[in-house]
């Protein structure tokens, strides 16, 4: 064998074997995410998860804040805005409730 | 981009889809909190976004944002800190006293380790709302 051929067989087919492992794995790494958009964010501990902040409720007009008539507009899920953010962190916090705490 | 488009971006809130679920857990979400409504009379929220230290005293602060809250039971969800409060007004910890609070904190927490926030959510939503029974 001359040396283009050994370099042909033992370096180009390699890596090009590489190359379409790669390939194949990228995109199926961007397929699997949400089946077919929104899929590309996932929550996984310990990893920084960048989003927006949502409060659900079952019955949007449940909220005590004047903004809470804009939740009633059709929105399932409202996103909490900045002002309420602020608001929450005035306010001083209830007696007598109760719950749990948890961290994982 | 078409006028249909245009209208269907403004009738639902972009806000929204920034956050941390697809379209299709926000349905498996919002049919959680309302059958958990429903069966007990109580109000069930869930919020899931960044809370101040101290985390307890927020998320009671959230809790307190409610029409009722001494009916309410607040889900509070901190992705990024790792961090779960379940927050019971007056009235609703006579239904769901805090071990069960707890128990169901606990299960919670076992999903959002594996990743699954909104699988979490809604089992956790589902113990409490059985525990509290019918109103």
């Amino acid at each position: 064998m001359s040396v283009t051929e050994t370099l042909l067989v033992f370096v180009g087919i390699p890596a090009a074997a590489v190359l379409v492992i790669a390939g194949l794995a990228y995109a199926g790494s961007r397929g699997s995410g949400g089946g077919g958009g929104g899929g590309a964010k996932r929550y996984r501990p310990g990893r920084p998860f960048d989003f927006t902040p949502v409060w659900f409720l079952g019955r949007p007009e449940q909220l005590a804040d004047s903004a809470g008539t804009a939740l009633a507009a059709g929105a399932q899920a409202p996103a909490l805005t900045s002002h309420k953010l602020e608001q929450a962190s005035v306010e001083a916090p209830a007696g007598g409730t109760g719950g749990a705490s948890d961290r994982w | 981009m078409t006028v249909g488009e245009e209208q269907a971006g403004t009738d639902t809130p972009p806000e929204v889809l920034d956050g941390p679920f697809s379209t299709r857990q926000l349905l498996r979400i919002d049919e959680a909190l309302r059958l958990a409504d429903q069966g007990t009379g109580l109000v069930f929220s869930v919020f899931v976004g960044g809370l101040d230290e101290p985390i307890r005293e927020h998320a009671q602060r959230l809790h307190r944002q409610l029409a009722e809250p001494d009916k309410s039971v607040l889900i509070a969800v901190s992705p990024n800190q790792r961090r779960l409060e379940v927050v019971t007004g007056r009235y609703a910890r006579k239904r769901i006293p805090d071990t069960y609070a707890k128990l169901a904190a606990l299960s919670m927490a076992g999903a959002f380790s594996g990743g699954d926030l909104a699988g979490g959510i809604i089992n956790g939503l589902d113990q409490l709302a059985s525990h509290a029974g019918k109103g």
